[in-house]
């Protein structure tokens, strides 16, 4: 890459026709230092689905151990506020496992004493309904650990007579549109469904050319390549930290199927998103 | 495409946007919201207070700045600028000096407009300087000219300016915006305290924690700038919560 007088960056073209050829035999001698760096850093990202109370991996993946016919994903911290509030504390929810991995967007370099506000991926099922499954994902998990993830949740050969809703957050600057950003009325909510998904969902569809991208993508192919119905509903907002009114756009969900009979008492669940927002407001100075 | 054109801001991409300017207003939505209204007799300024550290002085965390006040005459300009705070601090302080420049060369105050063609100026020259990056901020600023004509105008990191009867800045912006489209009506800004009221109903569509994080200013014709104190605000609050209960409770009546 270079830039131009102009400060346009392109692509300098090489004219050392035998760069590559040079670089590919340099690869191929591999020490046996190499290989140990590696394995040490495979180990280190290895995604791990612990029990709740022994704290010790599970041998089998999650969704095989436990059956499961309903389950809610939230990525992100604005789902995962939104599941907190509506849906957590309308019920007696029970902690079942979590998964705990490291990559370099991981804010805490200590992967051993898992908090719970640093929780990373954390199970619960309903109490009443061992079968409703709920997942709050606020961590980044990267591109190499989304298959061991999805394996360790869902194993390698799911049942197909669970339904799947997965809540995520996006910028509004990524979604591709003819009109300006400015004009559009964020935050919004947009679905994108799998092929085995009969029912409506409660908000427009993607358009094209959006795309939907890391954990919540996975899972959605996931489920459209073992023929599991899922919906993911995506909030496009120009607020990416926790805020109230992206939380509150997803609110038209609370009237679907994936969430009927989940939630109790849309009044005081607000109060409490009120008071998750102020204990979690991390004043920055840069911005007036 | 985006990515090749937008590294440098005196790069204009095929399709003629100046991706740098753009990117600058998306650092002004990530400042708390500001509304601006204009009144027949009053120009109310309102911004939401984001909650200061516990070791923070508080005094030093002012949102709503008068750019000129002159006591004698009772004239001011006021102006609140939203995005980056730093570059706010820059912007105004070099406001501030051309007004009284202004004052010593000319012996007159500057109007609203005269102050905000000079910001929006030199907010321009900085989109087509080589090796600057724009000013990450937008701006209302309110004031009564000479002739007692209440204006509000509002800047952006382009450097246009235009003049409004009513205005939202900063996060959220759009759905005060649209509030005030609904609401802005001859009656509403006919009295003084229907105007504040206007603008804290405004304010109070996106603030997360009701009247105590709201600061408001107002300049009334021929009289120095106020800023309200909190509990004066909180009076204003009650008072609305208690037109819009009387509202609901007429409406349920009225179906029954």
């Amino acid at each position: 890459m270079a830039a131009t007088f102009f400060g346009e960056v392109v692509k300098a073209p090489c004219r050392a026709g035998t760069e590559d050829e040079e670089e590919e035999e340099e690869g191929r001698r591999e020490t046996p230092e190499d290989r140990e760096v590696r394995q040490q850093l495979a180990r280190k990202r290895e995604v791990r689905l612990l029990r709740r109370q022994t704290k010790t991996s599970l041998e089998v993946s999650l969704l095989e151990k436990y059956p499961c016919s309903k389950f809610i994903i939230a990525i992100g911290n604005n789902a995962v506020a939104f599941l907190s509030s509506f849906v957590m504390n309308s019920g007696v929810w029970e902690e079942v496992g979590c998964a705990k991995l490291w990559n370099e967007w991981c804010r805490t370099t200590d992967t051993t004493h898992l908090s719970s506000t640093e929780a990373f991926c954390v199970f619960y099922h309903l109490k009443s309904n061992p079968l409703v499954f709920l997942c709050q994902c606020s961590c980044y998990v990267a591109e190499d650990q989304q298959y061991q993830w999805l394996e360790k949740v869902f194993g390698s050969c799911p049942r197909k007579n669970m339904q799947i809703t997965i809540l995520t957050c996006r910028h509004v600057t990524d979604y591709k549109t003819s009109e300006s950003t400015g004009s559009l009325p964020s935050p919004f909510l947009r679905a994108l469904k799998t092929q085995n998904f009969k029912d409506s969902a409660c908000c427009p569809l993607l358009e094209q050319p959006n795309i939907v991208h890391d954990l919540p993508a996975a899972v959605l192919s996931y489920c459209q390549v073992w023929k599991i119905p899922a919906i993911l509903y995506l909030c496009y907002t120009d607020v990416m930290k926790l805020d109230l009114i992206t939380v509150e756009a997803f609110k038209p969900i609370l009237s679907t199927r994936s969430l009927k009979g989940l939630v109790k008492n849309i009044p005081q669940s607000t109060e409490i998103l009120k008071k998750l927002m102020t204990t979690n407001e991390i004043q920055s100075n840069i911005y007036t | 495409m985006a990515s090749r054109y937008d590294r440098a801001i005196t790069v204009f991409s095929p399709d003629g946007h100046l991706f740098q300017v753009e990117y600058a207003q998306e650092a002004v939505k990530k400042g708390s919201t500001a509304v601006g209204i204009r009144g027949t007799n009053i120009v109310v300024l309102g911004v939401e207070k984001k909650s200061v550290a516990k070791l923070q002085d508080e005094r030093t965390v002012r949102k709503i700045c008068a750019l000129d006040d002159h006591v004698c005459m009772a004239f001011a300009v006021l102006t609140i600028f939203v995005g980056l705070t730093a570059d706010a601090r820059v912007v105004i302080n070099r406001a501030c000096v051309e007004c009284q420049s202004h004052k010593l060369t000319v012996e007159d105050p500057v109007t609203v407009e005269y102050i905000t063609r000079f910001i929006a100026t030199l907010k321009q020259k900085y989109t087509q300087s080589n090796g600057r990056r724009p000013f990450g901020i937008s701006a209302l600023i309110v004031g009564f000219d000479d002739d007692g004509i209440s204006r509000l105008y509002q800047t952006d990191p382009s450097g246009t300016y235009h003049a409004w009867k009513a205005n939202a800045i900063g996060r959220s912006a759009k759905t005060v915006r649209e509030f005030l489209e609904k609401n802005y009506t001859e009656d509403a800004i006919a009295s003084d305290s229907e105007a504040i009221k206007l603008a804290i109903k405004a304010l109070l569509e996106v603030v997360q924690s009701g009247g105590k994080n709201i600061e408001l200013a107002i300049i009334r014709r021929n009289q120095p700038l106020k800023m309200f104190s909190a509990k004066e605000v909180e009076l204003y609050v009650t008072e609305i919560e208690k037109e819009k209960e009387e509202a609901e409770k007429k409406k349920s009546k009225k179906s029954v």
